[in-house]
């Protein structure tokens, strides 16, 4: 619009450039800490200076996709494989964020990280994920998006498993990759699956092939189904979602980005990019899909509520922010989706980063150890007000705009699910209230001792250095401003352009009912926290006593955990399956050979004669086994031996 | 050029065995001099094939034994195609790192390297042969070296291990031998370019049982569920080198033997067993990789994993469809690769650790950060994470397979989840964890033949995991004459 358009090179350039801080680091910096942190933030902002062009190049074309002809990759028979970059409204928008986000996250890490020994190793982590996941949101091919969603997973894994002498982090990391995985299957299925019926790898191709009628509902079911499948692992859906809580284990900055605004938004921008087929689908489907989301949005809310740990809270809260985005796609709410998951990536960022900061002060996320923060880390504090209401959806926040979107769509087409996502709605500022009132209010109750390696860091609270309230700052500006830009439905029209024109249907509108819904909803949260804090109760016996059991049964997260690990992979599978399938190896499959080599004794002892090491000996009787089993075989096999010599 | 590629380790082997006694240690280099000769020629042999031609090249042949009254005639024949051309690449590669895992073996240096490269020798005649008496002569030849190595070299329950190697492949390789003799009595011939010009439909024998005759070596080389306990002995007390061997080409004997004799020369009957070959795949795939996820010792953890990985070699091959065959010879080519390499990490691990077992083992990664993440590479890559060859490789059978066989492909796509978990599992044991004070004296691996050992692999697997017409343009070339003929049959 303002620039020329952009040309494809400067596209992958996007993308190359943290690939080559990645490279340039293992390769040359890894005892250079400072160079190596410099080196990266230099690579994304190049990548965030090409993603503003991108985006004005897909402004000034409405949204709609550029023209960039795919790439040969490999090919074998009828199997083609081309790789490419699917530029439009819906790509052109993830690319703005995940390089905003990358950029900003990686300055806030150069005062986080500042003094582990680690330090050019995250840069190089950091980067390749950065790369990653602009290679996932940028594929124009099913495949190329696949592999950049296994090396958004790889990523991950290094980066919750960044402080691997923790075992805790070792375990999260693992627990996040095999989770994410199990979700995997289904959508390794989907790939293989679409191809065999299709024959084609190419989005815009399959989305087209979908809604025009071209593949059978049956195929376009199981298609779908295995996509929500990998969705579900990503973006910690339940009965997948319980991942995502352990994998705070990883440093705070990697929260900020992975679990913010990108691998766990990834599952639903893939919803999205298929949303031509999404919608293709029969009924069924979406109805699982918006009723798994809106349960989850509840499920994971209720758990956000009692937890402790501030980054827990967080991690519920983008479990059951997910939750929304994909009841929304479920509902048909392509334009919602995407409106919260643009909004969400900044706030949700902003509130992760504002934790790390709080933990940088008082070297715990345990909130029941700080308090009275509000004057002694005042910047944290207003950027931290600002996401909470941001994401509380209190107008005139970001928030409040893409939540309405999603109440909106729940309200036209199902009145249960508009009642449980008024009901999160409601939770969600209570315990976003909650947690500021817990470690801002009150008096200081001394923060924990710092880790033997982190001495470094202060044990009375202070404000964090400006590497890190700096981001803060400018994220609040997104968290503040950015909803503004469906204001008008803007915003809406732009992200359409990335569907095929018949299935584009957003409308824009204000609803009086849904909009005094949500903000008696969020105001009301608040106030609930408010009343329970200052009446002296934050962590209230009475109201635990009366409820019975139940709290206990939140607080132990419904015992998800302890069916999947200890239940299925423990018991099922390692005890059950494997211990039957090891014992059968062992005693029969083995103890029939055993059996056999007992019965050819003999053989056995000529071999063991061999062992004298006399190798003359040894190749003799070879020699003469290998005559005496031609022989026995030639008699044996009478007929052919019959012709063989006419 | 294949004659020479043949006769190289051979012609050191001899050196070797003949060197004074006095410069025993001097075995190693020249055992790393042939086998490197050998791999420059395997890779000229890669390169310069032409995947454009038809039919076999750089062909050698003479007639061995004629029996012109008989009308039938052995000969020596050997040439490559698009199926052996990788296959032979990827022996020479993984004879010269197992040469340079060996490299401090101190035990009778001689006669250790004489059997690697006679080992060398061996499997090359079966990846070239191209007359099946040949072909079972030097699968038979293989054994010898194979057991003398790991009985004489090797730990543990060693010798139990060696036999029960031996006996496994000899009861397989008998019904073959039965099979090749039905086959090349009724053609005439035992050409196996003839064989499959001219099929054979009907013999003294029903087909079927000569089919599965030959399939049964094959089956147990591969090796497939049930067939298949012989390998992780053999592999846990088998010496480092010997192990890359085994996982790397030994194996792959079956499959090639699969795509090279039995599904090519009796079509008809392999497509009829298609049912069974799916089946005994998925079951191999999950079994494995159900077992795996128990094993407490590290090179029988390896090498569970290979049958599960196996298994999908035979589930390319059950489709009987272009796309899948070539996932399975793809699938051939990768594993050799990357399990190669992971008994090459576990063996270094192994020489400074000396356990295999798991539960001994904490927070290797602080020690030895070289040797770990080659560790990890190697384990993403089993595990087939994108950008590596194995993805490639399975991705390509699965999408081969999912039509004819749904169930059998997902339980194999269903084993690459499970793989994830015995793989991390594994580095987070091992490798993860606080730094212990009983491994502090932990060295990494920084040696020129180490370093060279697993970065030769770490680049070929990355090669063809980024950019794998590397390796599919050859396949092409090699599954398209086979997959003609099986798709003609219904």
């Amino acid at each position: 619009m303002l620039l020329p358009a952009i040309p494809e090179a400067a596209v992958w350039a996007i993308y190359a450039a943290p690939l080559v801080a990645f490279l340039v680091i293992v390769a040359a910096l890894r005892h250079r800490p400072l160079l190596a942190g410099r080196f990266a933030i230099a690579a994304i902002a190049v990548s965030w200076v090409l993603a503003m062009w991108a985006l004005d190049t897909s402004i000034g074309l409405h949204g709609e996709p550029a023209a960039f002809q795919p790439h040969h990759w490999m090919s074998l028979f009828n199997l083609h494989v081309e790789f490419g970059i699917r530029l439009d409204g819906l790509s052109a928008v993830m690319i703005a964020v995940v390089t905003s986000i990358s950029l900003l996250v990686q300055i806030y890490s150069t005062g986080y990280m500042a003094g582990d020994h680690g330090y050019p190793r995250f840069f190089a982590f950091m980067s390749l994920f950065t790369m990653s996941m602009l290679g996932l949101v940028m594929a124009s091919s099913l495949l190329q998006l696949f592999i950049h969603w296994e090396l958004v997973g790889l990523t991950s894994y290094l980066l919750i498993g960044f402080w691997f002498h923790r075992p805790a982090a070792a375990a999260a990391a693992k627990k996040a990759f095999i989770v994410t995985r199990f979700g995997d299957f289904g959508f390794m299925l989907a790939v293989v699956l679409i191809w065999v019926k299709t024959g084609t790898f190419d989005i815009a191709e399959i989305n087209h092939l979908a809604h025009t009628g071209m593949i059978s509902a049956s195929v376009l079911t199981g298609f779908v189904l295995g996509l929500f499948a990998g969705a579900s692992g990503k973006s910690a859906q339940f009965p997948l979602h319980f991942w995502l809580p352990d994998a705070m284990e990883g440093p705070t900055p990697v929260s900020s980005i992975v679990h913010s605004a990108t691998m766990v938004a990834a599952g639903v921008y893939l919803l999205l990019r298929f949303f031509g087929t999404v919608e293709a689908a029969p009924g069924g489907v979406h109805t699982t899909i918006a009723y798994i989301g809106g349960f989850t949005a509840i499920f994971a809310a209720s758990m956000g509520i009692v937890a402790t740990d501030i980054k827990r809270v967080l991690a519920y809260s983008t479990i059951s922010q997910l939750g929304y985005m994909v009841m929304a796609i479920g509902l048909g709410g392509y334009v919602a989706a995407i409106f919260h998951l643009f909004t969400h990536a900044f706030f949700k960022s902003l509130l992760f980063q504002g934790a790390g900061s709080l933990s940088h002060a008082t070297n715990t996320f345990e909130m029941p150890l700080m308090g009275g923060l509000r004057t002694k880390m005042p910047i944290t504090f207003w950027t931290f007000l600002i996401g909470s209401l941001s994401l509380s959806g209190v107008f005139p926040l970001a928030g409040f705009w893409s939540k309405d979107e999603i109440l909106l769509d729940a309200y036209h087409h199902d009145m249960v699910l508009f009642v449980i996502a008024s009901l999160v709605a409601f939770m969600t500022a209570l315990y976003m209230f909650r947690a500021i009132f817990l470690t801002f209010f009150g008096e200081y109750k001394g923060g924990a001792e710092p880790e033997p390696g982190h001495e470094g860091h202060q044990a009375h609270p202070h404000e964090s250095p400006r590497s890190m309230v700096a981001p803060l700052m400018i994220l609040s500006v997104g968290a503040i401003f950015f909803g503004l830009f469906n204001a008008t439905g803007a915003f809406g029209h732009f992200v359409e352009g990335a569907l095929d024109p018949a299935i584009r249907h957003f409308h824009f509108e204000l609803n009086i009912v849904v909009m005094t819904v949500s903000t008696v909803a969020a105001l009301g949260g608040i106030a609930v926290a408010a009343a329970i804090y200052y009446a002296g109760r934050p962590e209230s016996s009475a109201i635990r006593a009366k409820l019975g059991p139940l709290p206990g049964v939140v607080s132990r997260l419904y015992y998800v955990n302890e069916i999947a690990e200890d239940g299925v992979v423990r018991g099922v599978l390692y005890g059950g399956i494997g211990r039957a399938a090891a014992a059968f190896d062992k005693y029969v499959v083995d103890g029939i050979v055993n059996g056999v080599g007992l019965a050819t004794r003999l053989v056995g002892l000529g071999v063991r004669q061999a062992m004298t090491g006399q190798l003359q000996a040894y190749t003799s009787m070879y020699v003469l086994g290998v005559v005496v089993a031609i022989g026995a075989i030639f008699v044996l096999s009478g007929g052919a031996l019959e012709r063989l010599v006419p | 050029m294949l004659t020479l590629f043949l006769l190289l380790p051979a012609v050191g082997a001899l050196l070797a065995l003949f060197l004074p006694k006095e410069r025993a240690q001097d075995a190693k280099w020249i055992a790393l001099v042939f086998s490197g000769l050998a791999f420059l020629v395997s890779i000229a042999v890669f390169v310069l094939y032409n995947p454009h031609v038809e039919g076999y090249q750089f062909v050698d042949t003479f007639d061995w034994i004629t029996a012109d009254t008989a009308g039938f005639a052995i000969s020596y024949t050997v040439g490559v195609d698009g199926l052996s051309a990788p296959l032979v690449l990827l022996l020479g590669l993984l004879s010269v790192v197992s040469v340079l895992v060996s490299w401090r073996i101190d035990v009778k240096e001689q006669q250790y390297f004489a059997w690697l490269l006679f080992m060398e020798t061996a499997v090359a005649g079966v990846f070239l042969s191209l007359d099946l008496i040949q072909f079972f002569l030097f699968w038979e030849l293989e054994l010898l070296p194979m057991f003398m190595l790991i009985s004489q070299w090797g730990s543990g329950r060693r010798l139990y291990s060696a036999t029960k190697f031996l006996i496994y492949t000899l009861a397989g390789s008998a019904f073959m031998l039965v099979g090749f003799l039905v086959l090349g009595a009724t053609a005439g011939t035992f050409e196996i370019a003839e064989l499959v010009a001219t099929p054979v439909t009907e013999a003294a024998v029903p087909l079927t049982l000569v089919f599965w005759a030959i399939m049964l070596a094959f089956l147990v080389k591969l090796p497939t569920f049930p067939l298949h306990t012989w390998l992780p002995d053999a592999h846990t007390d088998a010496p480092t080198a010997v192990s890359v061997m085994l996982a790397g080409v030994l194996l792959k004997m079956g499959g090639y033997g699969i795509l090279r004799i039995a599904l090519p020369i009796l079509p008809q009957q392999a497509h009829d067993a298609r049912w069974i070959l799916a089946t005994l795949a998925g079951f191999s795939v999950l079994w494995g990789a159900v077992i795996t996820l128990r094993q407490t010792d590290l090179k029988r953890l390896v090498a569970y994993s290979s049958v599960s990985h196996m298994g999908y070699v035979l589930l390319g091959v059950s489709a009987m469809g272009a796309v899948g065959l070539s996932g399975a010879a793809m699938q051939m080519f990768t594993h050799g690769t990357i399990t190669g390499l992971l008994f090459v990490v576990v063996g270094l691990i192994y020489d400074r650790t000396h356990t295999r077992e798991i539960s001994q083992m904490s927070g290797l990664m602080h020690r030895m950060p070289v040797v770990g993440t080659v560790f990890v590479i190697a384990g993403l890559a089993s595990l087939g994470l994108p950008g590596m060859s194995g993805f490639v490789a399975e991705l390509t059978t699965f999408l081969g397979s999912l039509e004819v066989h749904p169930v059998a492909t997902m339980a194999g796509i269903f084993g690459v989840v499970l793989s994830a978990g015995y793989i991390l599992w594994t580095v987070q044991r091992v490798l993860h964890g606080p730094a212990t004070e009983k491994w502090r004296d932990l060295t990494d691996a920084t040696s020129w033949w180490e370093i060279t050992a697993m970065a030769s692999l770490v680049i070929v697997i990355l090669a063809v995991g980024i950019y794998p017409p590397l390796l599919t343009n050859a396949v092409e070339a090699g599954i398209a004459p086979i997959a003609q003929i099986i798709e003609g049959v219904s």
